[in-house]
């Protein structure tokens, strides 16, 4: 293509680009959000914070797969970078982190929002969830069940629980540390089974671990596992035991064997910061947005296919120790 | 002469189905393929900077490109390309790390030793392959799942940096493999991999022990009774095969990510074994077939933010292109010749 028949396009494109500035009222937003991990767990429940925005809020909303070659990720990033029409660009995945910081230095105008973590640049918003408040209560609900024992259809008098971990990082960490703890404040008798599994994309070890732990007598298996985690949750199918899902609602992966979703509300979060801008509210670069149970950014969701084996007392005792931890009373433990 | 140009016709030809084929994939996901195209074009080659994108992204491409060419020139299929990369970028990485030293001499002894663990890597199978037969395919395949699984596990749990991400400590300065141009990752790797691929071309063609490989390649039976040490040469060429993978780990790790990670650069290895065959084994037409699918590879970045087209629609189009070309090629050996299939790649 010449330069000058090109620069023809480039001159019908901007007037047009003027023309429908011009006709729309309001600016229009546009955000994008870059990850590896649109297809799974917590990333399902971004995607489908994003739509809802897009559907509620008119905002134009760009979906950036990185794939997983390291070497693609700052050519992503610039591409996102340079085009400058996003105004907040979601990022979620720890191995971008090193991409993510370079570009919000190279593109100081472009807002990048960081999903599940806090890093240490300045130029970066940061979501973070209190995953360990979650666990907490999901810690609770199931050292409250494993008391109970055989006094509920499917449990043994074991008095233990079970956690299958992906990978031993410190945001997984997190979730143990919550559960240990909410096992502990709910029912001080009940032993924590915690096994990683070392990998988050492997379903057949996830069943395999979580079947040990069964047969060491922990009847109630959290996962925080990601794809290998499915495997938890089929292990209590197939065991006739329970299991406890997490981010998203799991309660359909195994009816009437996931008792409980810890669920991460990845939706609520990228929802809400995408208001804000469609607000004109100023999201402050280097904040931190904490979603935790006060602000309903994470919560145990019973499962109605297992809620009514569920004792009333259970239920109570858990609600009290969410009302404890949203006033304060109880500070759950965390990992960093 | 005119063998090659029928061969070189055929490839194009193969090339030419399997875009339009894409074609039709793309149109299903309901995006223009002309659009798509250009986008791809502009990612590739765009501007300056995105031009060298793309020859970061032909590197270990080539590099994979010209380890599989030397195994191929002798019959052997080397599909352990992949973890022989893993292995030395992890090599290469660590001896960043740990140690220090003069920077050209540091750059140098990170790229001997990644060299040295892509042959150590294929050290094993090549012996089974060369004293008692075994399938090299089988064997090279399954090392690469203990490569990855290795250095993953060596990077989280031994040398993992403080931090929520699953990366080994930065390499010194002094390792950086220096880059072309400030503003790309591009790096000299590039030019190793152009030497490389120039210098398998003129071992093959004008040395004694290179045509003793091609020999085998055509006929290994032939070459035997020639007087060629069958096994040791299928060692030998393995081992060399393999510290090139390695080479091309080490050039990523030290050129473009100064660290290793998990998932560190998955794909590349098989990437340079398609490349290769598309070339028929030939390192300078190697050169020619990564350009191509490096180029693929970087344009489709822009597809992800320029299109609704998905970045994954270059895997398709990748694997068109492998299933069109493996279709010619069996035609066309067919028709030629019915020894064929005792020859190479004996499956």
């Amino acid at each position: 293509m010449s330069s000058w028949s090109r620069r023809l396009i480039a001159v019908c494109g901007a007037s047009a680009l003027a023309f429908a500035a011009t006709a729309a009222s309001a600016k229009e937003v546009s955000v994008a959000a870059i990850s590896g991990y649109f297809a799974q767990g917590f990333g399902v429940s971004i995607v489908n914070g994003l739509k809802k925005a897009e559907k509620d809020l008119g905002v134009k909303v760009k979906l950036i797969d990185t794939g997983n070659r390291a070497l693609d990720y700052e050519e992503q990033f610039n591409n996102v970078g340079k085009s400058g029409e996003y105004d907040l660009v979601f990022v979620m995945g720890w191995e971008l982190v090193d991409a993510l910081q370079k570009a919000a230095t190279a593109y100081p105008n472009t807002k990048f929002v960081f999903i599940d973590g806090v890093l240490d640049s300045k130029q970066i918003v940061y979501a973070n969830f209190a995953q360990n408040q979650g666990s907490f209560l999901a810690g609770a609900l199931s050292a409250l069940m494993a008391e109970k024992g055989s006094a509920i259809e499917g449990l043994g008098d074991g008095k233990a629980i079970g956690f299958v971990g992906g990978r031993d990082i410190p945001v997984i960490r997190d979730f143990l540390g919550g559960y240990e703890a909410g096992a502990k404040a709910a029912a001080p008798d009940v032993r924590v089974d915690s096994v990683f599994a070392g990998t988050f994309d492997d379903p057949a070890k996830g069943s395999e671990l979580t079947m040990a732990l069964y047969g060491q007598g922990a009847d109630i298996v959290y996962n925080v596992a990601g794809p290998t985690g499915e495997g938890v949750l089929q292990a209590s199918a197939a065991a006739d035991k329970y299991s406890i899902g997490v981010d998203v609602d799991q309660c359909d992966v195994a009816p009437g064997h996931v008792m409980a979703s810890m669920l991460k509300r990845g939706d609520v979060a990228v929802y809400n910061l995408v208001k804000d801008v469609v607000d004109g509210k100023t999201i402050e670069p280097g904040s931190t947005h904490t979603y935790d149970l006060k602000s309903g950014g994470v919560e145990l969701l019973l499962c109605p296919k297992v809620e009514d084996k569920i004792p009333a007392e259970v239920k109570a005792k858990v609600e009290a120790l969410k009302t404890e931890v949203i006033d304060g009373k109880i500070v759950v433990p965390t990992v960093k | 002469m005119n063998d090659r140009i029928s061969a070189l016709s055929g490839q194009a030809l193969a090339i030419m189905i399997a875009l339009a084929l894409g074609a039709m994939v793309i149109l299903a996901v309901s995006e223009s393929p002309l659009h798509v195209l250009l986008t791809l074009l502009d990612g590739a080659f765009g501007n300056p900077e995105r031009i060298l994108g793309t020859l970061l992204q032909t590197t270990p491409i080539l590099i994979c490109g010209v380890a599989a060419c030397i195994s191929l020139r002798g019959g052997l299929f080397n599909i352990g390309i992949e973890g022989q990369l893993f292995m030395g970028g992890f090599a290469a990485t660590w001896i960043g790390f740990s140690f220090e030293m003069p920077p050209v001499l540091h750059v140098m002894a990170g790229l001997g030793f990644a060299a040295f663990a892509g042959l150590a890597w294929v050290a094993i199978p090549a012996f089974f392959r060369a004293r008692y037969q075994t399938n090299e395919v089988v064997s090279t395949i399954l090392a690469n799942y203990v490569a990855v699984l290795i250095t993953s596990y060596l990077t989280i749990n031994i040398f993992k940096r403080a931090g929520g991400a699953p990366d080994t400590p930065p390499i010194l300065e002094s390792a950086y493999l220096p880059q072309l141009f400030s503003f790309s990752r591009a790096n000299w790797g590039l030019v190793i991999g152009l030497v490389l691929a120039i210098g398998a071309h003129f071992f093959f063609t004008r040395t004694a022990r290179g045509y003793a490989v091609t020999e085998m390649g055509a006929n290994p039976k032939f070459a035997e009774y020639g007087g060629i040490d069958i096994k040791k040469q299928t060692f030998f060429l393995m081992l060399a095969s393999g510290a090139v993978g390695g080479l091309a780990g080490g050039i990523e790790s030290l050129g473009v990510h100064h660290r290793f990670m998990e998932g560190f650069a998955p794909g590349f290895g098989f990437d340079g074994v398609i490349a290769a065959l598309l070339a028929n084994g030939n390192p300078l037409g190697t050169i020619v077939t990564a350009l191509f699918f490096g180029a693929l590879r970087s344009g489709s970045l822009l597809l992800e933010v320029d299109t609704t087209a998905s970045r994954e629609i270059i895997t398709v189009i990748q694997a068109l292109i492998i299933l069109a070309v493996s279709a010619q090629i069996l035609v066309r050996r067919r028709a030629t010749d019915s020894s064929a299939g005792e020859r190479r790649w004996k499956f």
